[in-house]
């Protein structure tokens, strides 16, 4: 049977292939950005793998070296600048590195190799021990453009011994892989991203295997009145359904691996990607791909049962599809799941927040789901009352069987509760004030007092004009007049104290800065890929639609029917659900920000601009695939007396 | 009347209908009958402004059908002619009663006016209490009847009927074509049938038979047993 199925597709001409391949390319577009957020989990990963020994941990037993790892600053770039005294020389060293340096060695990444070059000498050249040694390789770097710098010490060097200095550790080894707590932020917000991104795009999944089944549905039915057994027109329902989505999800694995070195230039944690981080490996990839494989055989195995129960059901469609009101009763139990989510937030561990927060943002997707089709069997009751045929033929499909007719518009539901919940997250981050750029902390270990009077000499010798403003007892302010003489004036300080960082207060907050950066990259990152995935839903379903019903709609328009009519009809079937959906799934996305951000957030300036922004795109990027399959509707409608 | 002059069609190299003359008046009913491929829905199609004609012209009343712009001819199917099809020309997601308003909803009626005027055609075709069952749930025979009604309601003057009895068995296919013709008759309506089957073709006033594209004389199609009656059969000049 299998045989068959296969024979029936390849020999089912151009239109069975066009309908395979639109299939198929949903399948692959969805398996691809399903591959890019497992890809992003991947990346973070294999970042700490070769940089988690960067977050020490005091040694229990015999320290094989002392450690300390800061982040300075050069030219506006965080440098990461590890000070490194080798106890035991001997010891495994950490990756990237041949061995642990001896004092004096400076070991750079290639990215810093660069910029030192760039930079004059005493710009950041002259904050290091000695010249340039070594280069760290990529082992040891967290991405390609990463500055790092890796300064061997002796362990009584001045800069390693400051009294009451309790950044340095003694270490055991450098073989930590536990994530820092910044990465654990990372890795909880990527995988709500992915919870995110998963709905629409096993929806997508289902909505295309499901209509590829219920294109050949009458067909089957002939075999099944032939006689075929019903698990013979099950496997030829799904052998190609199947094949089919299979195929394509290896497509979009390679699709996702094709891209990567364009993804690998988005940047998160402070930069860009190894390409080869952004591919997950095919541990993950083979059951991505069966799994898409046995998703889309289950739901064409959904969209078949009516035709496995009764072939004459599906022939002569006898009985409409009812959507029942119980439905309101698993929202119900949604909310509630969301309230308690909402209440274990404040208790669970930091590393489990990321998975909670999804199981959230899940239980409300299944709610927005669960909706659906009641508000399309309430669109459809409402359009069947107006006058005119259009409104009564749209109304009618939508009653007709509300649950097939919500999975066009779902995805752009979902991608709507998607902007309702990041639009007030991103207001709220976006709303932290910038910190001052300009004006230098010398804060020494240990009181100076004569730290000011000196400051300002070294300053004047080196012909840097600078204001000092009053500072306070342990802290010394220094204004360069210039910003251009910034990184001079950070390097001379810093020579001042050894072992001290220069920094003004924008970068003591780069890290915040960096992680609200990404979250607005993050948030416009989902927000374009659910849009991506509610488009490539919605134009396959009114595809699909058109090719469900071409006979009788060519039939339609032999008779008369001007094709505007139909494609009114059309329009009016995915508006009037998706402008109520639209709205109750922005009410729930802002509900679910709620815990995290006053949801008066969203009435910021930023907030409005970012919704209103993303649902005019969004909208018109559905719009523009629905419109896509007229010229399919006046195609399979047009004149042909070719018969007889 | 409508009528038709001339009418040659090419598909390609091949050529479907060849001069063929044709005519029919209000009231009257005219059976287009010959074996597959002989050009019989080519023809309909023809006629009926679907498809316009290589050479000869097509004209209802005084009106020239064939050379109107695709807008104007789909208004003018919309508003002068009805079609029957062989199956699958209902909404299967529209009531029974809905499905024949469109016509009248399509030419602007109100949704309320168009199904009073559609329910009151239901008892005259034996399909009373049937009205808001959906295609799914009717036999073959009542679909063809609601088909029918759909098709008479706007008040069209020409019907056009392509194989409307194809999919039903001989005692069905017989009540439907009685219906049929017999409504085309009270109505003044003219009624076009393209059909393959001499039974069908016998209920009608003429019969116009093609073979390859050209008319040639009924008796030559027709087996002994299906013979017409000579009252109705067609007499030569087309």
């Amino acid at each position: 049977m299998i045989g068959l199925s296969l024979r029936l597709l390849r020999l089912g001409g151009r239109r069975a292939w066009a309908a395979a391949g639109l299939v198929g390319a949903g399948v692959a577009v969805a398996t691809a950005l399903l591959m890019t957020a497992l890809g992003a989990l991947h990346g973070l990963d294999q970042r700490e793998l070769r940089t988690g020994w960067r977050t020490p941990v005091a040694a229990q037993g015999d320290p094989v070296a002392q450690l300390r790892v800061r982040t300075d600053h050069a030219a506006g770039l965080p440098i990461v600048q590890v000070d490194l005294a080798a106890l035991d020389a001997a010891a495994a060293p950490p990756p990237g590195l041949p061995r642990l340096p001896a004092p004096g060695e400076v070991w750079v990444s290639p990215a810093l190799a660069d910029l030192l070059h760039a930079l004059p000498a005493d710009a950041l050249a002259e904050r290091y021990p000695g010249p340039v040694t070594g280069e760290v390789g990529d082992a040891g770097l967290q991405r390609p453009d990463e500055l790092v710098a890796v300064l061997g010490r002796a362990p009584d060097d001045p800069a390693f011994t400051a009294p009451g200095d309790s950044d340095v550790l003694p270490v055991a080894a450098f073989d930590r892989v536990e994530a820092s707590s910044d990465a654990l932020l990372y890795r909880s917000l990527t995988i709500v991203a992915v919870a995110l991104v998963v709905f629409p795009v096993a929806g997508l999944l289902g909505a295309s295997a499901r209509l590829t089944a219920t294109r050949r549905a009458d067909r089957l039915a002939t075999l099944r009145l032939l006689g075929a057994s019903t698990r013979q027109v099950t496997t030829v329902a799904v052998a190609e359904t199947t094949a089919v989505a299979t195929a394509a999800a290896a497509v979009g694995v390679v699709l996702e691996w094709a891209c990567a070195p364009l993804l690998a230039r988005i940047p998160l944690a402070g930069g860009g990607w190894f390409t080869a981080d952004l591919r997950p490996s095919w541990m993950v990839a083979v059951p991505v791909v069966l799994g898409v494989g046995a998703l889309a055989t289950l739901s064409a195995i959904g969209g078949l049962r009516r035709v496995v129960v009764s072939p004459l059901g599906v022939v002569r469609r006898q009985v409409p599809q009812r959507v029942r009101w119980i439905r309101l009763l698993g929202v119900a139990a949604a909310l509630v799941v969301f309230g308690i989510v909402n209440a274990a937030l404040r208790t669970v561990d930091v590393s489990a927040v990321g998975l909670v927060l999804a199981a959230g943002v899940l239980a409300l997707f299944g709610a927005c789901v669960l909706i659906g089709p009641l508000v399309v069997r309430v669109a459809g009751a409402w359009l069947v009352r107006r006058d005119g045929a259009a409104s009564v033929i749209a109304g009618r499909r939508l009653l007709d069987d509300p649950r097939a007719a919500f999975r066009p518009v779902a995805g752009l539901t979902l991608a709507v509760f998607v902007a309702g919940f990041l639009a007030p997250l991103t207001a709220a981050v976006s709303g932290l004030s910038t910190e001052d750029t300009t004006t230098l902390h010398l804060r020494p270990a240990v009181v100076a007092p004569d730290l000011r009077d000196r400051a300002e000499q070294e300053l004047g010798a080196a012909g840097i004009a600078a204001f000092l403003p009053p500072g306070t007892a342990d802290e010394v302010l220094v204004r360069p007049g210039d910003p251009a003489v910034l990184d001079r004036a950070r390097t001379l300080l810093g020579a001042l104290v050894p072992g001290t960082l220069v920094q003004t207060e924008a970068d003591r907050a780069a890290d915040q800065a960096v992680l609200v950066g990404d979250m607005r990259r993050g948030a416009f990152v989902v927000l374009i890929g659910t849009f991506l995935v509610a488009a490539t839903a919605t134009g396959t379903a009114a595809a699909a639609r058109v090719l469900d019903h071409r006979h009788t709609l060519r039939l339609l328009r032999l008779a008369g029917t001007p094709v505007q009519v139909l494609e009114s009809a059309r329009a009016r079937e995915t508006a009037a659900p998706l402008l109520v959906n639209g709205a109750i799934a922005l009410g729930l996305g802002l509900f679910c920000a709620s815990p995290f951000v006053a949801v008066s957030a969203v009435a910021a300036p930023s907030g409005l601009v970012l919704l209103g922004v993303v649902l005019l795109a969004g909208t018109a990027t559905v719009a523009a695939a629905t419109a896509a399959s007229r010229p399919l509707l006046r195609a399979v409608t047009a004149a042909d007396g070719s018969r007889g | 009347m409508l009528s038709g002059r001339g009418i040659t069609k090419r598909f390609g190299a091949v050529t479907v209908l060849s001069g063929v003359d044709v005519s029919v008046a209000p009231g009257e009913t005219l059976a287009v009958t010959g074996p597959s491929g002989s050009g019989k829905s080519t023809l309909l199609h023809c006629l009926a402004g679907i498809l316009r004609p290589d050479e000869g012209e097509v004209r209802l009343g005084a009106e020239r059908v064939d050379s109107l712009s695709e807008a104007r001819r789909t208004t003018l199917r919309r508003a002068r002619f009805g079609f029957v099809f062989q199956f699958g020309q209902l909404l299967p997601e529209l009531p029974a009663v809905e499905n024949v308003a469109l016509p009248l909803m399509l030419a602007g009626v109100g949704r309320r006016e168009a199904v009073a005027k559609a329910a009151a055609w239901f008892p005259t075709l034996g399909l009373d209490g049937l009205q808001d069952r959906r295609p799914g749930q009717l036999s073959g025979g009542q679909e063809q009847r609601v088909a029918i009604a759909r098709a008479l309601v706007a008040g069209p003057a020409v019907v056009f009927a392509d194989e409307p009895t194809g999919a039903l068995d001989s005692t069905t296919g017989a009540q439907v074509m009685d219906l049929l013709c017999g409504l085309a008759v009270r109505t003044g309506t003219a009624l076009v049938v393209v059909t393959h089957d001499p039974e069908v073709a016998a209920r009608c006033h003429r019969t116009l038979a093609l073979h390859d594209g050209r008319p040639v004389p009924a008796e030559s199609l027709v087996s002994g047993d299906a013979r017409q009656s000579d009252d109705r059969r067609a007499q030569g000049a087309w």
